[in-house]
């Protein structure tokens, strides 16, 4: 008996909460809409997907390849990203290029995204700025693991 | 010289007290102590060259720095290997060094084993001071079957040159021009066309010459390294066998990536031949991994654990109706000393078989160093252990044989199929050990997958009659098992002489057990 008193006390207790906040955020947001600056900002919705908050600069999303002037991958398949990767979702495989300026260029370069943590620490490692996490893309979910798996074709663009 | 080698001097380096031989040189010293003094063009194989001036060290009483490569110690002799002044020298000379080094180690296959990368690490570290361009010159030079040259990489350290000079003999390379245009190359086109030339690569301190059997196909520091003894010819040169332990998520193309050599005065020095080399591809391809049963009768699914009872249970029903004559042997000279002594024991002392063969590769040509022309790495052991080697004879091997086992995948180059198949179509019950895939496995009634020389323990016998063990450096593929193994059991399990196979519960145990019976491989035990 007195166990279910104090389960209702507990939801009682957890509404004013509720309610403290968002007085709170009411008013400050008010303040803020009207021009008033404050301290507190006081939280907003957005409403998503409709509605997107702009991604800072250096956040990491998707990996994407970069390409020479020619279109030809910037990677030269070192496989310092695949060395680096903390949760081995890299592979890469060279091949020859007939130019002897360039001579190696990756053949597969296969990311696991349904493995990737997004550490970034393949962009930090590269050592010819061919792989960058910045294309803002982070809606990444897909219907089997097989889709996860990006190849050349996917991260070029 | 040579009644002086002995002789033991002490001298300091960095103050600490070093015992040297007297003769030697400050580099080798300190090497022997284990201190590493960089160097580049100096090389255990070769005199010293003094052409990279890394080895600078500091001496007490001398005015300028000197070369640790080709200074001789001197009793009491006070060396600095990293004071201030030496690790400045190396510094400068290290930054000349790469003043006209491309630093393309993203696309060069040395990167990870690579000198001088390593001293960069060690002591360099600094900006460039050249604004000057770097020359321009050969990247993707082929000269030789399978090596290509990068001018822009080379330090012109002339190992290369050295190499082909004092132990070829056949000086394909020079350095051409001079000053700041020197560089190695070949002569008019004629490329390195030696049996040893994969060697260059390896001795190459940069990434100037490399193999185009390893190129970009990965990198060297995922490799590891297992030592082991090359089985291609009869002169039992060691190597290391550098394999790619794999990639949790992703399926590396190949298991071993290179043969290099491992250092042996006594065999192969730090060489290895191109056949060694590059011949590795038996590790790999076509490797059989499961039980293969063609025909059996009854429900017997055979396993390792009870492969030893059928084989034993077919041998003492042939044996106690005193029909011996009816087992028939092939086997090869790519077994082990410790297995061809448990089949000579088995089938020749226990159970009196006189139809026993060698089946083997056929010869091939010596090069006159390195390279026998025996194509097989233990004929000698088995001549020592008291086989007779008779190629096989198809007719004595169909007439009467009611079991016969059979070692190795050799069998079928040596006759027509047709043959083949019409002598073992004779055989009532035969067993094939085997390690590949092969035609051959059909015409058998059970195909055992075993280890090869790189994936077991043991020890081989060279032509000159030096016993040398090996240990795995690969795990054999499937459910392969070595071949000591099985007929450790089957010993055991024939019961003539069962109190001596329990006993052997290693290839070490049998050796020692070999030394007692046979006096040439005592001496070797000692």
């Amino acid at each position: 008996m007195i166990k279910a008193l104090r389960y209702f006390i507990e939801i009682i207790r957890g509404s004013f909460i509720t309610g403290r906040h968002f007085a709170s955020n009411f008013f400050f947001r008010c303040l803020k809409v009207l021009g008033i600056k404050t301290k507190r900002k006081g939280a907003e919705t957005i409403q998503y997907p409709e509605q997107r908050k702009e991604i800072a600069s250096r956040h990491r999303s998707l990996h994407r390849l970069m390409t020479r002037p020619d279109g030809k991958p910037r990677c030269v398949a070192c496989m310092l990203c695949v060395t680096v990767c903390p949760s081995e979702c890299i592979y890469v495989e060279a091949a020859e290029d007939p130019d002897p300026e360039i001579q190696k260029y990756p053949a597969k370069f296969i990311i696991d995204l349904s493995r990737c943590c997004f550490c970034g620490f393949c962009v930090e490692a590269c050592p010819e700025d061919a792989i960058r996490m910045d294309t803002g893309n982070v809606e990444l979910a897909e219907y089997s693991q097989d889709d996860m798996i990006y190849d050349l074709d996917k991260l070029i663009r | 010289m040579q009644e002086k080698a002995n002789e033991m001097i002490k001298i300091f380096i960095d103050k600490e007290p070093v015992e040297a031989e007297q003769g030697t040189t400050v580099l080798k010293a300190a090497e022997r102590a284990g201190i590493h003094i960089p160097h580049l063009c100096y090389h255990p194989a070769f005199p010293p060259e003094g052409s990279c001036r890394m080895c600078l060290v500091e001496i007490e009483g001398f005015p300028k720095l000197e070369l640790a490569c080709s200074t001789v110690v001197k009793d009491e002799m006070k060396i600095s290997a990293k004071s201030e002044r030496v690790v400045k020298a190396r510094k400068a000379v290290l930054e000349f060094l790469l003043a006209e080094h491309p630093l393309d180690c993203p696309i060069c296959d040395k990167a990870g084993d690579c000198k001088l990368q390593d001293y960069y690490d060690e002591y360099g570290l600094f900006e460039s001071q050249f604004k000057e361009a770097k020359e321009k010159r050969e990247k993707k030079l082929k000269i030789g079957k399978s090596l290509i040259l990068d001018q822009e990489r080379c330090v012109l350290c002339t190992r290369c040159v050295r190499f082909l000079k004092e132990v070829t003999t056949t000086q394909d390379l020079g350095v051409f021009h001079r000053g700041v245009h020197s560089s190695v190359n070949i002569y008019e086109g004629a490329a390195v066309e030696n049996n040893y030339s994969g060697n260059l690569a390896e001795i190459c301190p940069v990434g100037a010459i490399t193999d185009e059997d390893f190129r970009f196909k990965t990198r060297s520091w995922f490799l590891k390294e297992g030592e082991s003894i090359c089985p291609l010819c009869s002169r039992g040169c060691n190597i290391l066998i550098e394999y790619h332990p794999g990639f949790p998520r992703f399926e590396v193309p190949k298991r071993v990536y290179r043969i290099k050599a491992r250092e042996n005065p006594e065999v192969n020095d730090f060489w290895v031949c191109d056949r060694g080399r590059y011949g590795y591809s038996y590790l790999d391809e076509h490797r059989a991994d499961k039980i293969i049963m063609n025909k059996i009768e009854g429900e017997n699914v055979l396993t390792w654990e009870n492969i030893s009872e059928y084989l034993g249970e077919k041998i003492k029903r042939l044996s106690s109706a005193k029909k011996t004559s009816g087992i028939a042997l092939i086997l090869h000279t790519w077994l082990s000393n410790e297995e061809l002594f448990l089949l000579h024991k088995i089938f020749k002392d226990d159970l009196k078989v006189e139809k026993i063969f060698f089946a083997d590769l056929p010869q091939g040509e010596a090069d006159g160093y390195l390279l026998t022309s025996e194509t097989s790495p233990n004929r000698r052991g088995a001549q020592e252990i008291g086989f007779d080697i008779k190629p096989v004879d198809l007719d004595a091997l169909a007439s009467g044989t009611d079991f016969l086992l059979a070692f190795g995948p050799f069998l079928s180059g040596l006759f027509s199929p047709k043959d083949l198949k019409a002598a073992l179509n004779t055989v009532k019950r035969k067993v094939l050990f085997s390690s590949y895939t092969h035609e051959l496995n059909s015409l058998f009634d059970i195909v055992l997958p075993v280890a090869l020389i790189a994936e077991k323990e043991g020890s081989l016998t060279n032509v000159e009659g030096k016993v040398q063990g090996f240990q795995p450096a690969l795990e054999p593929p499937g459910e392969s098992l070595p071949e000591w193994k099985v007929l450790s059991d089957l010993g055991k399990e024939l019961g003539i002489d069962s109190k001596f196979y329990s006993e052997l519960p290693s290839p070490e145990a049998i050796l020692i057990e070999m030394g007692k019976k046979i006096p040439f491989f005592k001496k070797k035990n000692d």
